[in-house]
């Protein structure tokens, strides 16, 4: 190993760690960092930006050592497999526990894809950091919140926490980094719930209002839904492989030998295969427990003869499809923590409820970073899902784009369309990673990361202006709020997808949304009979999108002024604030470009950390479904169509969009009575609300009373009781002991006094009486003797 | 050999452990005889446990094996330290102290914990000297029980611990104190009649005479050769034994004479399982044996609470692991399935229990129920048979995680239950729908609580995650259908700890009575529980510091069970090992 690939790792290991120590120090001496800790700001900026400078000299270390092979879109899948399998750095730092050959570690693994999202990471979250400067200055003097009442009804008034909302931040920013430099899938967890807790934190940053704290509780309670999934994988992954790193691990075993011990990568996918799927050893033995119970008990002394008949059994365990239902739960099961995390059906309805946080939290946590964690992991993952896996991922992703989408339409509060295309957008990358687009996915992440940010920090920018999240109060904000605005229109064309087609040239989104099309199209060409669903669905979820984001747009900036006192308010806001929107703005137009005249960019570089494709891609339980090659959707016979129709459907839902909201032509209104039921539909967010409310949380609620009552009335009771019980016998003991026990001993006294006082009279002193009984005495002792004499003897004989 | 051959390790070392019990007894002892103020009484017994807690720091510093007597030997993997004295000879029962990977962070935690709790006692002014008594006293019966390797004596010190902790909640407990005082008693006592039942059975079944000489040394029945010349083997006055290591190697040896039928087609082993596992699993405590917990901790007074969830739950742990399996391991087989599942049914039911609770101390007390179940479920999860080719490795992760909860449940929810008595002295009340907005008055209480009902959560970063994941992941190998209901436990625990956060530390403003008594936590207060979350993110960070001591000892437990399931469960009576002489 070099020593520039020994310090790649470092650079990002510091990356690392940086926001870290901010977080450290803003805990200890935040209030006394300035005026009511105002430098506090500076610290955690100065940290994520250095982070972020590290990131990106780890970048071009990357680059200088690893050349970016000519962009190559229609290239063959087997060429791919030699240059590109083990292009990746992974190690540990430091071990959690070792058991025998198990061990669980904080490392790393590192390859393009975790190099540009710590760039991404690190970037918008500098931007963010920055904005926030300016977003959250009231923080620094006291606080009136008219949003927390108190019992006599004035508003709340407190000190500001400006430093505090910092620390979170840079502790946020740790967790993040930390996920995605994570060298196996224990670390991940480990900062998958870190990041979920900087979220709860910042969720409920304003925590004297109860809709904050419920908010925060939710998105930590259906994330914990999704984690348990996750720990079920995990299990599934760890028992059947040993291992839960990545990569392969090198060690030196305790007779002093180098070895290698396989990665989940190198077990599911390993060389002898040629990296095609394979349910590893440990799986296979797992699921056939039963028969190598038999072989072990019918060797019994012998261990090695029975190990080598037992390895003998494995290729035909395999080949009956013993292990294969292991690897689709662990599959399974690591995808539900994504979908807890990224917010996917069913458990999407935490992320609009955080929008109680403040806005630059949206845009870092909720939209560009956090959220997007799930579909990193499932990028991350993708070596090791099955067919059956990536098929419920489509039809999850599917689902949700298109439900997410249908509730935005109708939302009238700008953070909560946000919210909600955010939902959408990322059910547009899981249909893609569903479908066998790795590409079209992970690079709509990074193309969403940007436009989303830019969206919620111009959204902020709105709100911070009018003091309401209300659309249907705003409008006319064009004129006053004009780099608000025209930024704010920048993100929307690029999350419409705007761009030209035929020529390839566009917003970042244009490119990222084409791939996702043309990817559903190309599955419907290899499965027709459902196929065809998924591709219908992401087209009109391009409709659906260009609709909500322009009716957005409108509603917000243009017509006129629906509320004189806030638009006489309105004002733009300060450049700490609008930089950072421009520098957004240009990077969603320009984040999926290549650099002129070179083959450097994002989609190559992320072409790279391509996982190995699948040359037959049929499921053992779904043998119909095929999962396409994606170089396949490259081709103009599948892209073309898929460019256009894709664009055609944005085309009508802006549109639609103009001619409702834009230009007025049609009245909203007449559209929102004659489609009531609906209408009501969407505003209840599809009522999922109610739903787990009355099917899952109220039931749990009403058994933990049970519980609780049965410890109190059951076994309490019964322990009372048998207490109870056991008094009442002593008590009748102690009854029974005076009445019987102690009667009977005074009346056995009593009556020997008694016998006592008559025997008294016998004593008379007259000694002639005396020698009298003497003598009657002995006769009758000798006659009573000789009579058990002869008894006795009668019974001998 | 004299007492006082300080030249002499194994007499610094008799010093050092006893010195570690019975100081405490001595204090008490010193407190009952020389008159003082109240506050003399605090500070001297506060002083006491501070030596000890220092002695037993001693006990754990990292040596090799001839380094200063009493140092830890880290790689070793067997009783250290071990001291033996002849203290009841007509029936073989000894003073056998030692420490191993097992007990030693437990007495760790029970010195340090005493030392806190101690000062946690500050604001107790009724009968201050009967108070620090008594208080001395428990501390000798706790360390005294995870000392001991003489059955007989750790029966003694079992129960010398049980009277003071009866008068301290009876007599210094809120309002029910008498009910919780008798109900905790009454259930010890079961269990402690159970112990002794089973202790019994075993001395009179045990037979010395099976076991080699090598392995009477090892288990210290004859001094080792060479020590101590004066020593040199003194006659048995029987064949039967207490000694907890000789009963050891009796119960795994083939051919065991715990293996005799004793009624219902159930062996001795099985039956002495049977009832020492009663008695401890009502320690732990485990459902539905639990009921004595919530009421004896809503009852106690704060230092008290925290030494009962802190050490006296862990004694019934150490029991299953110390005296349970390895003396049993044929019915601990045989009810690996009732074991692991009695830890799930524990932390799904303390879970939910605690979720209906209005009683801020009930629902930590429920919760300490729900984490201990961990404890059962890993020591339980006996996943080395022949299907997994006799693997111990992911049983050995299992048990060191059941180990690992034991002392991050030990911080966590002393810290909980210290947390909860400082606002119930300010406000003296604990129902949770009166609390609300303590963090903007008190914030470094605020914070410090976050911390530490965030590592009970079992977040990352902080110690209660290390013991539940390494507990869960372990499982899966035993049983995929026990893994999967203990996993769903992290939901159910998010709820009730963030349901509680929510109630009592966020929200507007304080809604319950004594509003103006609310001040920030004094430097004692402060100073009490900064320790334990800096320790709940020490071992939530770097685990290895714990692992240390613990994977060799347990490890080297269950490779022994592992192998024995493999050499004398699974083969036929034919084909044992002859029993050598």
């Amino acid at each position: 190993m070099t020593a520039n690939s020994n310090l790649i790792p470092s650079l990002l290991g510091l990356a690392w760690l940086l926001p870290l120590a901010s977080f450290v120090l803003i805990v200890f001496f935040g209030p006394r960092m300035g005026k009511a800790g105002k430098h506090a700001a500076l610290v955690a900026t100065a940290a994520i930006a250095t982070a972020f400078a590290l990131s990106f000299a780890a970048l071009v270390l990357w680059l200088l050592q690893n050349p970016l092979s000519a962009p190559n879109p229609g290239g063959h899948a087997a060429e791919r497999v030699a240059a590109e399998s083990a292009k990746a750095l992974s190690g540990e730092w430091y071990a959690l526990g070792v058991f025998g050959p198990l061990r669980i570690g904080i490392g790393y693994y590192i390859d393009s894809l975790t190099l540009a999202m710590f760039c991404m990471v690190t970037f918008v979250s500098s931007c963010i950091h920055v904005y926030s400067i300016g977003y959250m200055h009231e923080e620094l003097s006291e606080v009136v919140d008219p949003l927390a009442p108190l019992a006599n009804g004035q508003p709340l008034r407190r000190r500001g926490r400006f430093c505090r909302f910092f620390q979170y931040l840079s502790l946020f920013c740790f967790s993040m980094l930390g996920l995605v430099l994570a060298g196996n899938v224990a670390m991940v967890f480990v900062f998958w719930e870190l990041v979920g807790i900087c979220s709860y934190l910042l969720i409920g940053f304003y925590r004297e209002r109860t809709s904050a704290s419920n908010a925060g509780n939710k998105a930590f309670i259906v994330n914990r839904v999704g984690d348990f999934g996750m720990i079920i994988g995990m299990m599934a992954l760890w028992t059947g492989m040993g291992t839960l790193s990545f990569g392969d691990y090198r060690a030196v075993d305790t007779a002093g030998h180098r070895v290698t011990l396989p990665g989940i990568f190198s077990q599911v996918r390993p060389a002898e295969t040629k990296h095609q799927l394979q349910v590893p050893d440990g799986m296979v033995k797992l699921a056939s427990r039963p028969q190598i119970e038999r072989i072990v008990l019918a060797h019994r002394r012998d261990t090695r003869t029975a190990t080598a008949a037992i390895a003998g059994q494995l290729r035909g365990w395999r080949s009956q499809g013993l292990g294969y239902g292991l690897l689709v739960v662990a599959g399974l099961g690591i995808f539900c923590g994504c979908v807890g995390k990224s917010a996917q059906f069913p458990l999407h309805l935490w992320l609009p409820d955080a929008m109680e946080g403040p806005t630059p939290v949206s845009a870092l946590i909720h939209a560009a970073t956090m959220v997007a964690a799930g579909v990193y992991l499932v990028g991350r993952f993708y070596p090791v899902f099955t067919p059956e896996v990536l098929l419920v991922v489509a039809i999850v992703g599917c689902i949700t784009l298109f439900l997410a989408a249908s509730i935005a339409l109708t939302a009238t509060d700008i953070k909560r369309v946000l919210a909600y295309s955010t939902v959408s957008q990322l059910g547009y990358m899981m249909l893609a990673l569903g479908l066998g687009g790795w590409l079209a996915g992970i690079l709509h992440l990074f193309t969403h990361a940007c436009f989303k940010s830019l969206l919620f920090l111009c959204s902020g920018s709105v709100i911070h202006a009018c003091g309401t999240n209300e659309m249907p109060r705003m409008g006319g904000l064009l004129k006053k709020m004009p780099y608000t605005a025209i930024t704010m229109l920048v993100g929307c064309l690029a999350i419409a997808g705007a761009g030209v087609p035929l020529l390839a040239v566009g917003f970042s989104g244009f490119y990222s949304k084409d791939l996702i099309v043309a990817q559903a199209l190309s599955f419907r060409a290899s499965n027709p009979p459902f196929g065809g669903l998924f591709f219908y669905v992401a087209v009109i979820g391009a409709g659906m999108t260009a609709c909500y984001i322009f009716r957005m747009w409108y509603l917000t900036f243009a017509g006129e002024p629906r509320d004189e006192h806030i638009h006489h308010h309105a004002h733009e806001s300060p450049k700490v604030m609008t930089v950072p929107l421009v520098i957004l703005a240009t990077l969603s137009v320009v984040a999926a470009w290549n650099l002129f005249g070179t083959g450097y960019g994002l989609q190559p570089l992320l072409e790279q950390a391509r996982p190995v494709e699948q040359s037959i891609a049929h499921g053992v339980f779904l043998p119909g479904v095929t999962m396409p090659f994606e170089h396949e959707a490259h081709v103009p016979q599948i892209h073309t169509p898929a460019e256009l129709v894709a664009f055609l459907a944005a085309l009508i839902g802006f549109v639609l969009a103009t001619a409702f909201y834009g230009v007025r032509k049609w009245d909203p209104e007449d559209a929102r009575r004659t489609f009531a039921g609906i209408h009501r539909f969407l505003v209840h967010k599809w009522w999922f609300d109610e739903l787990y409310s009355f099917a899952l949380v109220r039931p749990v609620l009403r058994i933990s009373g049970w519980v609780a009552a049965c410890d109190q009335r059951g076994i309490d009771w019964l322990i009372d009781h048998l207490a109870i019980s056991v008094a009442a016998v002593a008590r009748f003991d102690d009854w029974f002991d005076r009445l019987f026990v102690d009667r009977l001993v005074n009346l056995v006294a009593q009556w020997t006094y008694a016998v006592g006082l008559r025997l008294r009279r016998l004593q008379t002193g007259n000694v002639r009486q005396y020698v009298m009984w003497l003598a009657v005495g002995t006769v009758m002792l000798f006659v009573v003797m000789s009579l058990y004499w002869n008894l006795a003897l009668a019974a001998g004989m | 050999m004299s007492l006082f051959d300080f030249n002499d390790p194994q007499v610094v070392l008799t010093w050092l452990l006893s010195l570690i019990i019975f100081l405490p007894a001595a204090g008490a002892l010193l407190l009952c005889l020389v008159p003082g103020k109240d506050g003399w009484c605090r500070g001297f017994s506060l002083a006491v446990t501070a030596v000890v807690f220092l002695l037993t720091v001693w006990l754990a510093l990292p040596g090799g094996q001839g380094g200063l007597p009493g140092r830890f030997n880290l790689s070793g993997d067997q009783m250290q330290n071990m001291v033996c004295y002849a203290w009841i000879p007509s029936f073989n029962i000894f003073y056998f102290l030692g420490v191993d990977g097992i007990s030693l962070p437990l007495v760790l935690l029970t010195s340090f914990l005493s030392v806190l709790a101690m000062w946690a006692s500050w604001p107790i002014t009724k009968h201050v000297r009967a108070y620090c008594v008594l208080f001395l006293l428990l501390e000798t019966g706790m360390l005294g029980v995870f000392l001991s390797l003489d059955f007989f004596l750790f029966y003694v010190f079992w129960e010398v611990m049980l009277l003071p902790m009866y008068f301290l909640i009876g007599i210094w407990g809120g309002p029910r104190r008498e009910y919780a005082a008798i109900k905790f008693f009454l259930f010890t006592l079961v269990g402690s009649v159970m112990i002794l039942v089973a202790m019994l059975m075993l001395y009179f079944a045990s037979d010395l005479n099976r076991l080699t000489l090598d392995q009477l040394i090892a288990c210290r029945v004859i001094p080792p050769l060479g020590a101590g010349s004066t020593a040199l083997v003194t006659p048995l006055a029987s064949s039967h034994t207490f000694n907890l290591l000789a009963l050891a190697q009796l119960g795994q040896s083939g051919g065991s004479p715990f293996q005799q039928i004793l009624f219902w087609s159930h062996s001795l082993s099985w039956w002495a399982f049977v009832l020492l596992f009663i008695g401890f699993v009502i320690k732990l405590p485990a459902v539905p044996v639990h009921t004595w917990l919530p009421d004896a901790h809503v009852e106690a007074p704060t230092p008290i609470s925290m030494i009962l969830a802190g050490v006296l739950l862990k004694m019934g742990g150490y029991g299953v692991l110390r005296i349970c399996y390895p003396i049993c391991p044929d019915a601990g087989y045989e009810l690996a399935w009732f074991v692991a599942g009695l830890g799930t049914l524990s932390m799904i039911y303390g879970a939910l229990a605690a979720m209906a609770q209005s009683d801020f101390k009930r629902l930590v007390a429920y919760s300490s129920v729900s984490h201990m179940g961990y404890v059962l479920l890993g020591i339980g999860a006996w996943s080395a048979v022949a299907g997994s080719q006799y693997d111990p490795h992911y049983w050995q992760m299992a048990m060191n995680g059941a180990m690992f909860q034991m002392i991050a449940h030990g911080l966590s929810s002393a810290g909980m239950f210290f947390l909860v008595g400082v606002v119930y002295e300010r406000v003296h009340h604990r129902n949770l729908d009166q609390f609300g907005g303590l963090f903007a008055r008190m914030p470094v209480y605020g914070g410090l609580s976050m911390g530490i009902f965030f590592a009970a959560l079992g977040l990352p970063g902080l110690c209660g995650f290390i013991g539940e994941v390494f507990v869960v992941l372990g499982v899966w190998s035993y049983s995929k259908v026990l893994a999967v209901v203990a996993a769903s436990v992290v939901i159910l625990t998010a709820g009730y700890i963030l349901w509680t956060i929510q109630r009592v530390y966020l929200g507007a403003e304080y809604k319950g009575p004594h509003a103006e008594a609310l001040k920030p936590m004094s430097r004692r207060e402060v100073a009490i529980a900064a320790p334990l979350l800096a320790f709940a993110i020490l071992f939530g960070v770097y685990p290895q510091a714990l692992w240390n001591y613990i994977t060799p000892t347990v490890n080297k437990t269950v490779t022994v069970m592992a192998n024995w399931t493999a050499n004398v469960k699974d083969h036929s009576p034919a084909v044992q090992e002859p029993i050598q002489p």
